[in-house]
This record gives C-alpha cells, sequence and structure tokens, in this order.
C-alpha cells in the first residue's frame, strides 16, 4: 500500500478497501466451458467469414481491373466521374464526355433537403480537455518549481488559455444546445 | 471474500491443472473465479461488460496456465491478464466511442442497485454511487492505486500514459468522491469527470 499523509484521503482509501465484493462468481465451471467453447466456435466462423470476405474483395478487385483495361480510357462510370475526367490535365475537353445531367439531378434528388442535425455527446472532448489542461497544470507546476526557462514557462502558459479557450466554445456549445428545444 | 492476489493455489493443484485434469481446472475456477470477477468489475462498472470480459480473462488464463511459471501467486498473474484485458477494452477507440454516446445517467442506478447487498452501510452506498459517477478510465485508476496497491508507475506503464496522467487523474477522482461524499442538501448531478 502507499504511504499516505492526507487524512481525507487515507480515509477514502480506507472506505474503498472496506467495499463489501460479491462472494460468487457470476456462473459456474460448467456454464464458463460451454460459453468458452461457444466462443471458439464463434470465432472459428468468423475466421472462415474473414477468408470468404478477403476473397470475394479480391475477386472484385480483379474485375475492377479487367473492366478498367477493357474499357474505353474516357468512360467514367457515372455522370459526377465524367466531370473529373473532363477537368483532367492533358485531356482535351471536347473528347471528354459531358456528365449526364440526369444522373446528377438525380443524384441531388437524392440528398436532404435540409442537413440532418445530428447531436452526440460532449462528454469527450470536454474530458480531454479537462486531462489536458490537468497535464498542463502539472507541467507548470513542475517547471515553475525546477525554474526552467521563461519561455518554456510562457508557452506552457499560452498552451493553458488555448485549452482553455477550446473548453470554453465547447461548453458554450453545450449550454446552447442545452437550451435549444 | 479475499482479494485476488491473496488467494492461496497448493502447487500441486496447480500442476493437476497445468496437465489438463479437469476436476483439478474445475477447483481452479472456484477458487479464483469470484475474486476476478469483482475486480473485472470494479474495473469496468457494468456487469455484462464484466461479464465478458471476466469470461476472456479466465480463458486466457487456462490457455496460458502451462506457461505459468510459480514466480508470483497465481492470482497476482491472473489479476495482471485481467488488467490487460480490462485495460484494453478501456482504451480501444470504438468502445471510448460507444462509452461516449451512451447517455451520462446510462444505468448508473440500475448498476449500483446490483451491487448492494445488506452489508452496506449508508457511506458505502454513498461511496458505491460516487465510485459508479466517475469515468472509466478514473475508476480504474482509482480501484488500482487505492485498493490494489498499484504505484502510479505501474498505473502510467498499463495506461501506456505518463506518470502526471496518472497523478492527475487520481487527484480529480478523489476530488469528485469527496465531493459526493460530503453532506449536502442536492447532491451532485451525475456528470462524468
Amino acid at each position: 500500500m502507499h504511504p499516505d499523509l492526507d487524512p481525507q484521503r487515507s480515509g477514502l482509501a480506507r472506505l474503498l478497501r472496506e467495499l463489501p465484493e460479491s462472494a460468487a462468481a457470476p456462473y459456474g465451471y460448467r456454464e464458463f466451458e460451454q460459453r468458452a467453447l461457444a466462443r471458439a466456435h464463434q470465432e472459428h466462423g468468423h475466421a472462415g467469414g474473414r477468408r470468404l470476405a478477403v476473397a470475394a474483395v479480391l475477386f472484385l478487385a480483379a474485375l475492377a481491373v479487367l473492366l478498367r483495361l477493357n474499357g474505353t480510357p474516357h468512360t467514367a462510370p457515372h455522370g459526377l466521374g465524367a466531370a473529373e475526367v473532363r477537368g483532367a490535365p492533358g485531356l482535351d475537353p471536347e473528347d471528354a464526355p459531358a456528365p449526364s445531367a440526369s444522373t446528377a439531378e438525380r443524384w441531388l434528388a437524392s440528398l436532404p433537403s435540409e442537413p440532418a442535425m445530428v447531436r452526440v455527446g460532449t462528454r469527450a472532448a470536454v474530458m480531454g480537455l479537462e486531462d489536458r489542461i490537468a497535464q498542463v497544470d502539472d507541467l507548470l507546476t513542475a517547471t515553475g518549481d525546477a525554474g526552467s526557462a521563461p519561455e518554456r514557462l510562457r508557452a506552457l502558459q499560452q498552451e493553458r488559455s488555448r485549452l482553455v479557450g477550446t473548453l470554453v466554445q465547447v461548453r458554450y456549445a453545450q449550454t446552447l444546445a442545452n437550451a435549444s428545444p | 471474500m479475499s482479494r485476488l492476489v491473496e488467494i492461496a493455489v497448493s502447487g500441486e493443484l496447480l500442476a493437476r491443472a497445468r496437465a489438463g485434469e479437469a476436476a483439478a481446472r474445475q477447483a481452479l475456477y472456484v477458487a479464483l473465479a469470484p475474486a476476478t470477477h469483482a475486480f473485472i468489475r470494479r474495473l469496468v462498472g457494468q456487469r455484462a461488460l464484466a461479464e465478458d470480459l471476466f469470461q476472456d480473462t479466465m480463458m486466457i488464463f487456462y490457455e496460458r496456465l502451462p506457461q505459468f511459471r510459480q514466480e508470483a501467486p497465481v492470482g497476482a498473474w491472473l489479476r495482471q491478464i485481467a488488467v490487460s484485458r480490462c485495460l484494453m477494452y478501456l482504451r480501444s477507440p470504438w468502445k471510448r466511442a460507444r462509452l461516449c454516446l451512451e447517455p451520462v445517467d446510462c444505468g448508473v442506478a440500475a448498476e449500483v442497485a446490483a451491487l448492494i447487498t445488506p452489508g452496506y452501510s449508508g457511506e458505502l452506498i454513498d461511496l458505491e454511487r460516487a465510485l459508479a459517477s466517475l469515468a472509466p478510465t478514473a475508476r480504474a485508476i482509482v480501484w488500482m492505486y487505492e485498493v490494489e496497491g498499484y504505484s502510479h508507475q505501474e498505473i502510467a506503464h498499463a495506461f501506456g500514459r505518463s506518470v502526471s496522467f496518472s497523478k492527475s487523474q487520481l487527484a480529480r477522482a478523489h476530488l469528485r468522491l469527496r465531493t459526493w461524499l460530503q453532506p449536502q442538501e442536492h447532491p451532485p448531478s451525475c456528470t462524468l469527470i
């Protein structure tokens, strides 16, 4: 165990060690063996599936190469691709086919009329930023104690302000998102 | 129940289990499984996930048992396997993303309720709640340092991070736990640190 001079902290550690634990395994040995067998079968199946997937990918790649070799060099598979071909250097724009308007229109029609709004948790971002700020604080303390170069201290302080600024932005966005219906 | 590293297993039982004797393997399971599961549950928090990682850990344990040279107690060796499985899970970007997308109060109350038995005092129930409110990494670090006796260097090595990462995570987790345990009118929200 670790020597701990902080009484509050050692009290907490003592409490943690006092927490009762479940005295039973989640399941018995027989069940464990059955699960192990099932998992081995599953992994065997996955390995077979992986082999099949690799074979399929290789087959498709070979097919794509064959089609590419046999096809006309100026023909793009889709209207939008053709636009790229037309803009390619060294290619006469007159030779390249015009992008199919109907394909482009179909693609446009398939897009949602309004961009979807997806809410994702910001906890990871906040946690990451807080961790980094804590690390910079540690470094600042260590650098200050060691009486290191002032440039290093300044750089660390700048890094800290930058991180705090980013954290403020994330928290502000969080607040706005919470306030919106 | 004893902690995993304190469980004594006879050399003779180990030798029989290594030789593949089914009864010896079962006896080892009976001796080691409860503490292993409890330890994993403490590190990862969620019951279903702990069961998965427990199964993984025990499978690896039996698989590698013939290579075990008894230089350390078998419990310590098993604990090492469990730690490496749990940290592999906690460090995986896919799992981290999944944890982040889960709601903040993701069944914390249910997980705590499942842990609490009649032997719990009010203070220990509060502590279970406080522990459950910590982020998985912070909780694992608190448990490894305070209960299992890992040093900051060992934790940093296990997580592939710096010693200062371990220290700052522990300090912040302590602060959070103390805030939870202080008597107050309104308990803190279930925000993960």
